[in-house]
């Protein structure tokens, strides 16, 4: 690791445009291609104040500035077009939340790496819309989020209520949405609105650990804690009226649901399995990285396919765990309103994934390649017309759904043209940690947090309350900055904006 | 579109076309018989040449389609860009060898695409019907004008037409189908860029991009229908809250 005064590393620093910072090569050793970074003033001065922090003599232990992560992926084997961090990014496991890379998979030499999904594979957000308005659902709000939180188990080691055996799961991680929907529990429409029509169809459950399944079985269907939730949301703004039509939103006030969730267990043992082997990978072929959490190995080596197909399982779980929420949801809201789901028109909007690995096509200097993109805290954002995505949203480009922190606000962008130039079609995927868990813990007292939600008319809901101010307010940088930024530099377009009236956490 | 087909035939001045102006009009039919069509010997275009003169020009003009063998047309746009085409037509003919290097190349592809749509009207009538005859052709005409079908000089690809216009407007299921509800979604509010500077290229674009949209959707509503029949088989949603801990 080179040690440099925070002023030489400036050097190594250069602001393109207003939103859009370039790492040069040198600033870590061995980087193959340039990298960059999206940002606005404010987290202009987040983002260099976290690098000055880590150039003070003494600074160590903890992660890496994101900088420094985004200039350490830059050096992986492979690496195409430059290595991206989005508005929101954050120092995390070997890649940073909010790093986005591709790599060639025509070059023998190219890796794959656990670190660059995440631990959480297939966290994504789902949002379903409502024919309610606020008028109908402020007088029911308290019920209607104690409804929720009895449907939807919550909370660490919370179980799932929809009855699953050993069989069962083994099928759900081949089928992904394919089973809920052949068992009954989601529509067709929801299939058709979800990123990669929720099924990797590369998955193979005989590549994922005994372990992994048995940690996965009882989880399946549930919340789980951390950053995760459920809320029920007001549109609060529209900034693009016909895309918001196009997605069944028409007025503001209209009653949608939001629903957070990932792999729980199940994919976080994938991926510590898999850097084990990849570790022993490495040394077999000898691969060198510049940080000891980017272990990584060959796409096409045994242990890179293993991960390739384990991943693809975990993802089709993460999507059944969302159908059977979004099955539940539907259950809560039906008997609340004494109706049926389809009379409160409650469609899915759309599903996203923000910690995935996927292989796609590409335009890199002027030529079409396959990569193989990785996603980590940062969402796909495909431009209209794009094949990938639903025959909907062909006019309007993919909706992006961006959870912002507890309490604030949410928003649904759309992807762009641009964004499918300069970021391998990619963009921000919520508001991104300006503390550490740790420090939020020693700095918020939960009872605050609790009361200043409850101060603004948010019904909450939580299963852990102690592990609260992790996720308060003030430990997230401004989602509203993100996506102002996100939109600024044009590589997704800001289309509605949803305020929360009701919470449900882990 | 008619400045495109008036740039590519050497017009003087494409972009200032007044169509309003009956008498622009006219200046713009006469230079495009004599330098273009040639339809008459020089001395006979005179009749063309009252250029001044409204009412002898307007017998001239219509004396003159009639030769052309102009299909009867509603619009002056109409007629203009049938003239413009046929012009189009001639000068190819003229020396088909120069266009061959874009022939082989660039309109191949479309060359291709546009058989098997002959093939597939003619087969219906393989045997049955001579689809050259002149009474087809005429009959084809007719229809398509009654059903405000646009022209085409191909008259199968026409009857194509018709048969969508007969199949999604006229047929006894359209007629019971429900008509479709909601907000209209104005087609040039997307977020998609054609080529915003040139409309000639943009709406076409735009109308071929929905067509395509619309005939996506309607295979994704099958697939729906089918998972939907399955559905009806297979599925049995069911919950067990005693299974777990739920709402703490």
């Amino acid at each position: 690791m080179v040690v440099r005064s925070y002023n030489d590393e400036l050097g190594y620093l250069e602001k393109i445009n207003d939103h859009c910072w370039k790492i040069k090569k040198g600033f870590q050793p061995n980087m193959n291609v340039e990298g960059c970074f999206y940002v606005n003033s404010r987290l202009e001065r987040l983002m260099l104040e976290e690098l000055k922090n880590s150039c003070r003599p003494g600074a160590v232990g903890g992660f890496l500035p994101g900088v420094k992560q985004i200039a350490n992926v830059a050096a992986l084997p492979g690496i195409v077009g430059r290595s991206i961090g989005l508005p929101d990014i954050h120092s995390g496991y070997g890649f940073a939340i909010g790093n986005m890379a591709a790599f060639d998979m025509d070059n023998p030499l190219s890796i794959v790496s656990p670190g660059g999904v995440g631990f959480d594979i297939n966290c994504g957000v789902r949002l379903l819309r409502t024919n309610l308005f606020e008028k109908d659902v402020q007088p029911v709000k308290e019920q209607l989020a104690q409804s929720l939180f009895d449907h939807i188990p919550v909370g660490v080691g919370s179980k799932g209520i929809i009855p699953m055996n050993a069989r069962d799961l083994e099928e759900a991680l081949e089928m992904g949405m394919d089973w809920s929907l052949r068992e009954g529990y989601v529509w067709a429409e929801d299939k058709e609105h979800c990123e990669e029509y929720g099924r990797m169809l590369n998955a193979d459950p005989a590549k994922v650990s005994m372990r992994a399944k048995k940690r996965g079985l009882p989880q399946l269907g549930t919340l789980g804690a951390g950053n995760h939730y459920a809320e029920i949301q007001v549109v609060d703004e529209i900034y693009d009226k016909w895309s918001a039509s196009k997605m069944g939103i028409e007025e503001k006030g209209q009653v949608v649901v939001m629903i957070h969730s990932g792999s729980r267990g199940f994919g976080h043992q994938v991926a510590t399995d898999a850097l084990v082997q990849m570790e022993k990978a490495m040394k077999r072929d000898k691969i060198e990285t510049n940080d000891r959490q980017l272990a990584c190995a060959r796409i096409n080596s045994v242990e890179g396919q293993d991960y390739l197909k384990a991943m693809a399982a975990a993802a089709n779980f993460a999507w059944v765990n969302r159908s059977s929420m979004t099955f539940l949801t539907r259950q809560a809201f039906a008997k609340m309103f004494n109706t049926t789901p389809d009379d409160l028109d409650m469609h899915v909007i759309y599903d996203v994934s923000h910690n995935i690995a996927k292989v796609e096509n590409h335009i890199v200097d002027g030529k079409e390649r396959k990569l193989l993109v990785h996603r980590k805290g940062s969402t796909r954002a495909f431009p209209p017309h794009h094949p990938l995505i639903p025959v909907d949203y062909q006019l309007t480009g993919q909706p992006v759904l961006v959870g912002g922190t507890m309490g604030t606000c949410s928003y649904v962008l759309t992807g762009t043209e641009q964004g499918m130039q300069e970021t391998f079609g990619s963009t921000c995927h919520g508001a991104g940690r300006a503390l550490s868990r740790a420090k939020s813990r020693r700095n918020l007292d939960y009872k605050e947090v609790l009361d200043k939600l409850e101060q603004i008319g948010i019904a909450i809901r939580v299963a852990s309350p102690k592990l609260v101010m992790e996720e308060a307010p003030e430990s997230y940088k401004d989602v509203t900055d993100v996506v102002d930024t996100c939109h600024a530099a044009g590589i997704s377009k800001k289309c509605i904006k949803m305020r929360p009236i009701a919470v449900i956490k882990g | 579109m008619l400045k495109k087909k008036l740039e590519a035939l050497g017009y003087p001045t494409p972009s200032d076309l007044a169509l309003s102006n009956r008498k622009d009009f006219a200046s713009t039919i006469l230079w495009l018989e004599d330098q273009k069509i040639r339809l008459y010997a020089i001395e006979d275009r005179e009749i063309l040449r009252n250029v001044d003169n409204a009412q002898m020009w307007e017998d001239g003009y219509l004396k003159y389609c009639a030769d052309l063998n102009m299909p009867s047309l509603g619009t002056q746009n109409e007629q203009l860009a049938w003239i413009l085409g046929h012009a189009i037509r001639l000068e190819f003919l003229d020396d088909p060898a120069q266009y061959e290097s874009i022939n082989s190349k660039q309109t191949l592809p479309k060359i291709n695409g546009s058989q098997p749509h002959q093939q597939k009207v003619q087969v219906i009538f393989e045997g049955k019907m001579n689809v050259d005859d002149k009474e087809f052709i005429a009959g084809v005409r007719t229809l398509a004008g009654q059903l405000n079908v646009p022209h085409h000089p191909n008259h199968l690809l026409q009857l194509e037409a018709v048969a969508r216009v007969v199949h999604e407007r006229l047929s006894p299921a359209a007629r019971g189908r429900q008509p479709i509800t909601g907000t209209p979604f104005p087609f040039d509010k997307g977020n998609d860029v054609v080529s915003a500077n040139d409309p000639a290229l943009d709406l076409p674009m735009r109308i071929l991009r929905l067509l395509q949209i619309q005939s996506l959707r309607q295979l994704q509503t099958h697939i729906n229908e089918t998972i939907v029949s399955v559905q009806n088989l297979t599925a049995n949603p069911k919950t067990d809250t005693k299974l777990g801990k739920v709402g703490f």
